[in-house]
């Protein structure tokens, strides 16, 4: 797998992001960039099983987006593996358009109704016992954000998954530290907490392609009889240097001279990395 | 063919273990509650049962997840639990992507009586009717129960059972045709007293009372209150003179505030009386007989209104 190549894939999905929100004057900017890697991987890295032509695949993987209020990469993704025109990006929470701050499933390749947290991964459970039942090899893949990981719904779930043996079921948990207006410390010991709840955990860098590759080598032929949980670790506002980290960018909108720095940020890396 | 003396429970249950039986795509998901025909079901389709637990959020969200994955889930929970809790489940999903789920709540009114007010659902009328695509039901008698079953099953989109528990008398004929949503009991057209669920035969006793002081008065049992045949409907209700509505649920956004939509659509001037229960809080512990006498619902109380209302 060429890293390289993914990475400029994921710098060109992190400036959609970015003029897309620009260009709406709205979005969850920080918590897009956080899990780009992530969804880079799972989409151009071979990890979904999809075809983006026909989104009701029967037999495609499943992936529900459950940080839904999030979902400027995933839209970005999804058209740059053919779901829909680039194009249709630039028409991203204007009025009118088919692409709206939450995702819906009117979308090709979205499956639920996104905007509300904590639902994902009980949906996510019905998908997978679904499949077992019927005896199709799909997965059945969960991206929840951290802050989501407050509501009580996401445990209840997890019981659940882990009580059933669900392991077909993947959580992957953007684990970039942030919520709305505070770091998500409580949260702590994260990847214990989903050990507890029976489920098999893998830690990874959230912006490491080979962790990331790392953790899904094996996923179609698990032993396990666990549901897995990859809590990546990442960065909130990922690829633009005055956002990484800081609080100030859950929902906030980039102006003027930051929008500037961001661009340059955001095409100066692939410009350095094709010219050497 | 049904025997009409069975528990509403049982009924309806007997029709979904047929159900699920014929269709291995049926899911039955129980939030921990329990019921006689649901141990049959437990025991006969193993594969098909989950009980969740008391978690009433995840028993939504991982229907909605059986409903997106080809499967056709029943859930079924106390309904105050179950409506309320997970609300924001049921209007996400099940109504906003439209799945073909079916939601039994046990417990319409005041069927846990002796629980208290957290097992009393009376607002979920209100909460139910303002979501779209949600067909709502509320059976009053074994009859209906079983053929709410059936029904349930093959509307394609949510459809929300409110059922009671206890054997009542017959209300309806077997072969009534049940995709009208109402039934009409009596040829008096001085009074018509609409009323949905067990509170149908109050509303027949009441009538019976009334109808021997020469007010000639019939009931609409309205088992479909979601969506309601509003031609059909209105056009009984004009025969009548007077229209009474009554309910064990708040006077809210239940029956009486669907007949007063209706009618003020119509450019109806029918006169309205809403019996139902007041817009308050209330903490007394009592049973069913004591809860009708202390809000009116009782069939003296509903009696003396009717005849004081001029």
């Amino acid at each position: 797998m060429d890293v390289h190549k993914l990475e400029q894939k994921a710098r060109w999905v992190r400036r959609q992001v970015l003029e897309m929100i620009v260009g709406a004057g709205k979005g969850h900017i920080g918590g897009s960039l956080s899990c780009t890697d992530l969804l880079v991987a799972l989409f151009h890295g071979g990890i979904l099983r999809f075809d983006a032509k026909n989104p009701s695949w029967h037999e495609r993987d499943r992936y529900i987006h459950s940080k839904g209020h999030a979902p400027e990469s995933f839209y970005a993704v999804l058209a740059s593996v053919g779901y829909f025109p680039v194009e249709e990006l630039t028409s991203y929470a204007h009025p009118g358009a088919v692409l709206g701050p939450s995702a819906d499933t009117d979308i090709p390749g979205i499956e639920i109704h996104g905007g509300s947290l904590g639902h994902g991964l009980g949906i996510a459970i019905g998908l997978a016992i679904s499949a077992q039942m019927d005896r199709r090899d799909h997965l059945v893949v969960v991206m929840l954000g951290d802050g989501e990981s407050h509501e009580g719904s996401v445990w209840e779930a997890a019981m659940f998954a882990a009580y059933h043996r669900l392991n077909n079921l993947i959580a992957i948990v953007d684990h970039n530290g942030q919520m709305v207006l505070d770091y998500t410390k409580s949260l702590d010991p994260f990847d214990e907490k989903w050990q507890a709840f029976g489920w098999d955990v893998r830690v990874i860098n959230g912006h490491s392609f080979e962790q990331i590759f790392s953790a899904f080598e094996d996923v179609r032929n698990r032993k396990s009889e666990k549901p897995l949980a990859i809590i990546a670790n990442t960065v909130k506002g990922k690829g633009v240097s005055f956002m990484e980290g800081q609080l100030h960018w859950h929902h906030n909108v980039p102006k003027g001279e930051q929008v500037e720095i961001a661009r340059k940020e955001l095409t100066i890396k692939c410009l350095t990395r094709m010219l050497t | 063919m049904l025997n009409p003396n069975v528990d509403m429970r049982d009924a309806l249950f007997d029709e979904v273990c047929e159900i699920a039986a014929e269709d291995r795509n049926v899911i039955l998901l129980t939030g921990d509650h329990g019921a006689f025909g649901l141990e049959r079901f437990k025991k006969d389709m193993p594969d098909q049962y989950f009980n969740v637990g008391i978690a009433e959020q995840n028993l939504v969200n991982i229907a909605a997840g059986l409903a997106l994955g080809g499967k056709v889930p029943f859930i079924y929970g106390i309904t105050s639990f179950l409506v309320y809790r997970a609300y924001e489940q049921i209007r996400l999903h099940l109504s906003g992507m439209n799945l073909h789920v079916a939601i039994i709540g046990s417990g319409a009114g005041y069927t846990y009586d002796l629980e208290g007010p957290t097992h009393h659902a009376i607002q979920d009328l209100a909460m139910m009717r303002a979501l779209p695509g949600m067909t709502i039901y509320n059976p009053s008698d074994s009859v209906t129960c079983a053929a709410l079953g059936r029904l349930a099953y093959k509307n394609a989109g949510p459809t929300y059972v409110r059922i009671d528990k206890g054997v009542y008398p017959q209300v309806h004929e077997n072969i009534h045709d049940f995709s009208s949503g109402f039934g009409v009991i009596g040829p008096g057209r001085d009074v018509i007293i609409v009323s949905t669920g067990v509170m149908v035969h109050q509303a027949l006793k009441v009538a019976d009372e009334l109808s021997k002081l020469s007010i000639d008065t019939s009931v609409i049992d309205l088992y479909r209150i979601k969506p309601v045949d509003t031609e059909s409907l209105v056009s009984v209700l004009e025969q009548g003179e007077r229209i009474v509505s009554l309910e064990e649920h708040c006077v809210v956004g239940g029956i009486g505030s669907l007949l007063s939509e209706v009618l003020t659509e119509k450019g109806s001037v029918l006169p309205l009386k809403k019996i139902a229960l007041p817009d308050q809080n209330y903490h007394e512990n009592g049973n069913r007989r004591l809860l009708h006498a202390w809000h009116g619902l009782d069939v003296d109380s509903v009696k003396t209104m009717v005849l004081e209302w001029r």
